[in-house]
């Protein structure tokens, strides 16, 4: 393949050097050798980038069409030629030329020539590119000038019947169909492409703009001067080297943006080097820098549940191959690691892709584990919360339970052996009234129990009239002075009950064990955390983990997202705060 | 004496009824939920209204809202709230500045019979009968500089007596003292809280509340 390329080269520079010789020896005044050097250079810079992109990039087909075309735009200078069989192999031929620059640009940058519209217009353009001058051909007798050259006659050997009439109206229409129609839905295309892509795309397809611009510089004076008088000799001068400075630069563009994700495959290297110190949540956003698709997401296969889930654990639905985004799946020995969702154009350059996923397999495999551990642990803290909640729930049930059933009975039922007691009055066995009154105190002390037993499972008066009420209550019950700093309204049921059974342990334990003379508690609200703190003077020295009280307390707390601390040095007293986010 | 009782529990409601009836108190009416206690109430026009906390259909406040509602239509009817468990807020809450003819206790004072009698007597004359209990948590309050700490602990039960709403009779009768006695603790009470001397004893138990309160 080198030797073809090569081949190809030398064979370029020697036509290169024909073309110019037949430019200069027929057109004779109607042209310099500047001008004629200078559409050779425009063939060469096809032929150059051609070569080049071929031998970068073998497997994309833009190089073989990019130098097709410079060979085209060389072949087509020696139709000038008054050589019979030349002109009318070459005059046939010529007009392909720019069928191949427009068919090049329409397959940039992948080498295929994508969308319905795109492809039809590369038919048409061929077709049209072709047949119109074999036309001309049929009919020209050399009795007048062609378009674009001297006026000395040639000879065509497809000469059917000589009508110059016919062979000039025939170029009429091709320059009105081909440089009118085709070039117009041509830069139309263009545009639309270039408006309809991402910002990424935008950037790589920057050389299709050029194109437009070149092609409009060549479409609109064809047009235009097909049917008005030849204009002056400046203006077409200006219009000339424009034209020829676009068309050098058009295929440099071309090759330009087509190795720039040569470029990028050498920022695979440093993607190497870069993950090493990378956390596992910034493996994404390497990646986005080295593959230059800042809309690039990750996802992570999670072998047990089957499914793709993001950094943070949510499930993702990977989309469809559709115009926009596409996906780039990393497999490990058979196995799903992870799909990169990415540019649809990204797709254009596989390698890439591949290289720089193999590249952060590793730490995306890292990530990816991240990612399942944070997928577990949302699933346990909801069910946490959930355990919290039914634990909630239930101990509001049996407390009206006990309320409406059990003590209820009990107060009835003491009434009952009251009253029975009474009815006996004065006749009764003293034994049996002894019997009626213990039966009735025993009664009352179970009810008693009841309420007490209710009140630690949970108040109603926290479910009633809020958290500021029961600790209220709670610290007007407690044998010790209390002082209360507590925010008014309502909170969350689960925040309010934790908030006080937390107050409500922590209390109990200063009466038990901290021998203090005061007591503060406080429920206050700050950025939407809870935060309920019990203070006491006493001797200190409590310990979150001894003791399951505080500790189931601190399971509680923490399954609502928030904390639990205890600070208590011996003789210093003892501070307990449980900070608890309260979503309102 | 008139009285209407609203209690869900059948076997309570009858228990109360028949007490009341052997102490002489003409229960006028028995029912089981508020809608039903407001039309005895219209019909029956008692001095007292003996009604649980707790009825349906919610289970959850329907007797003190019916206790409200009657206050504010029949500020006479005397009002006694029975529940399972008392709050001193509740309270407040309930008599707010009036304390005439209000009484709030725990279901299971009505095995006292004779005490349970005496009160509903008293929020039938427009006194007050407030739980021990209750004022056992209005004691338990902080208050800065505290002057209940400079009551004796003798001193400290004949206040907390006045707070549940008896007369001195009835404290003399509690704590086993001779009026003279008792009248000489109140005093000194008095004189301790920095409260103006009360003729009567709606007017004590109004300033022992509102001291209590504060």
């Amino acid at each position: 393949m080198r030797l073809l390329r090569l081949a190809l080269g030398l064979a370029g520079i020697a036509l290169g050097v024909v073309a110019y010789n037949v430019q200069v020896d027929n057109l004779g005044p109607a042209t310099t050798s500047t001008r004629s050097l200078a559409i050779v250079a425009v063939a060469w810079a096809f032929l150059l980038a051609g070569l080049i992109a071929w031998a970068r990039r073998p497997e994309n087909w833009l190089g073989p069409l990019m130098t097709a075309a410079g060979f085209a735009l060389l072949l087509r200078q020696l139709r000038y030629s008054h050589d019979p069989l030349a002109f009318t192999v070459f005059f046939a031929l010529s007009e392909l030329s720019y069928a191949l620059v427009a068919h090049s640009v329409l397959a940039y940058p992948s080498g295929r020539v994508t969308g319905r519209a795109e492809r039809a217009l590369v038919k048409a353009g061929y077709a049209s590119m072709f047949l119109l001058p074999l036309a001309v051909l049929l009919f020209y007798d050399g009795s007048e000038r062609l378009r674009f050259l001297d006026p000395t006659p040639r000879e065509s050997l497809l000469l059917v019947s000589g009508n110059m009439e016919l062979a000039l109206r025939l170029q009429q229409v091709f320059v009105v169909f081909v440089w009118g129609v085709l070039a117009t839905l041509f830069i139309a295309l263009i545009l639309r492409r270039l408006a309809r892509a991402t910002p990424r795309a935008r950037r790589i397809l920057a050389p299709l703009l050029l194109a437009a611009i070149v092609f409009a510089l060549r479409a609109v004076p064809e047009v235009v001067f097909t049917f008005v008088e030849r204009p002056p000799a400046l203006l077409y001068e200006y219009l000339f080297w424009w034209q020829i400075a676009g068309f050098i630069a058009l295929p440099l563009a071309l090759l330009a943006g087509m190795l720039r994700s040569r470029l990028a495959r050498g920022n695979v290297s440093e993607l190497v080097l870069e993950l090493d110190r990378t956390p596992p949540q910034g493996v994404r956003d390497a990646l986005a820098r080295t593959l230059g698709d800042p809309t690039l997401e990750v996802a992570f296969w999670l072998p047990e549940r089957r499914e793709f889930v993001d950094d943070r654990g949510r499930i993702v639905t990977l989309p469809r191959d559709g115009a926009d985004r596409a996906v780039t799946r990393l497999d490990h020995e058979g196995e799903p690691v992870a799909a990169i969702v990415h540019d649809a154009t990204l797709a254009d350059e596989p390698e890439l892709l591949q290289a720089s996923g193999a590249a952060a397999r590793l730490a995306l495999e890292n990530a990816r584990l991240h990612a399942e551990t944070r997928a577990q642990l949302a699933k346990v803290q909801e069910s946490r919360v959930r355990i919290v909640q039914a634990a909630d729930d239930e101990r509001r049930r049996i407390e009206r339970d006990l309320h409406d059933g059990a003590q209820q009975r009990l107060v009835a039922l003491a009434l009952q052996l009251r009253s029975a007691q009474r009815q006996l009055g004065a006749k009764a066995d003293p034994e049996v009234d002894r019997l009626l009154a213990e039966a009735v105190d025993e009664l009352q002390v179970a009810v008693e129990e009841l309420r007490e037993l209710a009140r630690g499972v949970h108040p109603a008066i926290l479910t009633e009239e809020g958290l500021a009420a029961a600790l209220e209550s709670l610290t007007s019950r407690t044998p010790i002075a209390v002082s209360l700093d507590v925010s008014e309204g309502r909170l969350p049921a689960q925040v309010e009950a934790t908030a006080y059974f937390v107050a409500c342990e922590a209390l109990a334990n200063v009466v038990k064990h901290a021998r203090a003379s005061q007591a503060a508690v406080s429920a206050r609200r700050r950025d939407g955390v809870l935060v309920v703190e019990v203070e006491d003077d006493g001797v200190g020295g409590a310990h979150a983990e001894e003791g399951s009280g505080l500790r189931g307390l601190a399971d509680r707390v923490e399954a609502l997202g928030g904390r639990l601390l205890v600070e208590s040095p011996p003789g210093r007293g003892t501070r307990v705060v449980g900070e608890i986010p309260c979503a309102s | 004496m008139r009285v209407v009782i609203a209690e869900d529990s059948v076997l309570l409601r009858e228990g109360l009824a028949r007490v009341l009836a052997e102490a002489g108190i003409d229960v006028a009416a028995q029912v089981g939920d508020a809608d039903a206690l407001h039309h005895a109430v219209h019909r029956e026009r008692p001095d007292v209204v003996i009604v649980d906390v707790r009825m349906p259909p919610t289970q959850t406040d329907e007797g003190t809202r019916a206790a409200r509602e009657i206050r504010a239509r029949h500020p006479e009817v005397g009002i006694l709230v029975l529940s399972q468990v008392v709050e001193a807020k509740h309270a407040l809450d309930l008599f707010s500045e009036h304390p005439e003819g209000f009484g709030y206790l725990l279901k299971d004072r009505v095995l006292e019979i004779d005490e349970f009698v005496e009160s509903v007597r008293r929020v039938g004359k427009g006194g007050t009968a407030i739980d021990p209990e209750v004022v056992a948590q209005l004691f338990g309050r902080r208050r800065a500089s505290d002057p209940l700490e400079e009551l004796t602990p003798r001193e400290r039960e004949v206040l907390a007596l006045m707070a549940e709403g008896r007369s001195n009779r009835g404290i003399c009768a509690k704590l086993f003292l001779s009026p003279k006695t008792v009248e000489t603790h109140v005093n000194s009470i008095f004189t301790k809280l920095r409260l103006p001397p009360a003729p009567d004893d709606h007017r004590r138990v109004l300033a022992v509340l509102a001291f209590l309160r504060s």
